[in-house]
């Protein structure tokens, strides 16, 4: 149960008016809400732990084979190994990814002043895009500088990996209409399978031509969410992609 | 009389059999003492039970520590060494699957002197393990051993 007392002034004085509330439905709403975030937790760290073990395992006796009976394995049995530690490559990327996308979820936002212009130039150059990049003038904004680092990195390597067939590759970073702005010149995609380039593992290329597991979008997306904001993509196979981006004044949910 | 060069505390078969694998690849280790579990570990460096009779001088030079241990989890093992002056100095590299924050800063409060992350790609376990080998045997320096430059 709930009481709370308030003052009421009126023409005869001062009243209080009392409310009496039953509690118990948002409390143990509340006590449930508690509940999924913890088994959730106990979920992303038995990943962490369980998932890995067998993992190494399989990549590391796929590897011993290889070595040890390299004269008995004809070459089509060698190659099927490596079809094997492929396999355990890229599952252990998923489960990287997976972590990484569980914990934005659950981590606090440390919300500052953001230099946007700086941050971007800083991933730029550690990306190594050079001459590539143009970069337009960016106001600043308030958000979580850490987080903001990541949503900037997966959209320029984005726009690095799409474009890097292109002569010569382009990306271009802009403000426009309150949104930051990532443009390249790269394959594009078809803007009917837009719905899904931010889904989880959606990928809308062959990963023989493009790598990646589909979750850098995905991140980028919750991310923004976060900071109450949101993220959009516009595309024409062929003739490259934009993405933008806006941050909303606080915290999201 | 020459000491253990490793400790190792592993439950895992697959991860056993590769770190051995890995450790005689890299050539650093010849005295590997292998322990199943948390409670086998501490019997180990406490000298009690199966491993009563263990004689002065056979301490290892560095302990490898998994965290998720049956009987007495990895931490607990943390816990217990550092607290006793006998088996403080034993540096301990905690060599895990986990890389959550909270095992981490868990790890670090109760003084562990690394912490590495099992990557899955064999290569880079095996050069892992190499790396771990060379500088606890090797390059770094234990009090009761000869300092050499």
């Amino acid at each position: 149960m709930e009481i709370s007392l308030s003052p009421l002034e009126t023409e005869e004085g001062t009243l209080a008016m009392s409310s009496i509330r039953d509690v118990t439905e948002s409390r143990s709403a509340q006590a449930a809400l508690k509940q999924a975030v913890g088994e959730l937790e106990s979920f992303a760290y038995s990943i962490s732990h369980d998932l890995r073990a067998p993992l190494r395992t399989i990549d590391g006796f796929s590897q011993a084979l290889q070595e040890d009976f390299a004269p008995a394995l004809p070459p089509e049995a060698q190659s099927y190994v490596e079809w094997i530690r492929q396999g355990t490559r890229t599952m252990s990327r998923l489960i990287d990814d997976l972590l990484r996308f569980s914990h934005l979820g659950r981590q606090a936002l440390v919300c500052r002043p953001v230099d946007m212009e700086a941050l971007v130039r800083e991933v730029a150059e550690g990306l190594g895009l050079g001459d590539a990049l143009t970069l337009h003038p960016l106001p600043p904004c308030h958000g979580d500088r850490a987080l903001l680092r990541q949503v900037w990195t997966n959209l320029l390597s984005n726009a690095a990996k799409y474009s890097r067939n292109a002569e010569p590759p382009r990306i271009q970073v802009d403000f426009q209409a309150g949104a930051y702005r990532v443009g390249d010149n790269g394959v594009g995609f078809d803007m009917r399978y837009a719905h899904k380039v931010f889904g989880v593992f959606q990928r809308l290329h062959p990963v023989e031509e493009f790598e990646g597991t589909g979750v850098g979008l995905a991140i980028a997306q919750r991310i923004v969410q976060r900071h109450g904001g949101t993220i959009c993509a516009e595309s024409e196979p062929g003739r490259g992609a934009t993405f933008s981006f806006s941050i909303g004044g606080g915290t999201g949910p | 009389m020459r000491g253990i060069d490793i400790l190792l505390v592993e439950d895992n078969p697959g991860d056993l059999a590769l770190t051995m694998r890995a450790l005689a690849r890299s050539n650093v280790a010849n005295r590997v003492q292998v322990a199943r579990d948390g409670a086998e570990a501490l019997e180990f460096l406490f000298r009690e039970g199966q491993h009563g009779g263990r004689s002065d001088g056979t301490d290892p030079a560095v302990i490898l520590l998994d965290l998720k241990l049956p009987k007495v989890d990895g931490l607990e093992v943390l816990h217990r060494l550092k607290e006793d002056p006998r088996t403080r100095q034993i540096p301990v590299v905690v060599l895990t699957s986990s890389g959550e924050q909270r095992d981490l800063v868990e790890s670090y409060q109760l003084g562990v002197n690394s912490y590495i992350v099992k990557p899955v790609d064999f290569e880079q376990f095996a050069e892992a393990v190499r790396q771990i080998g060379f500088y606890w045997l090797l390059l770094n320096q234990r009090p009761g051993g000869p300092a050499e430059p």
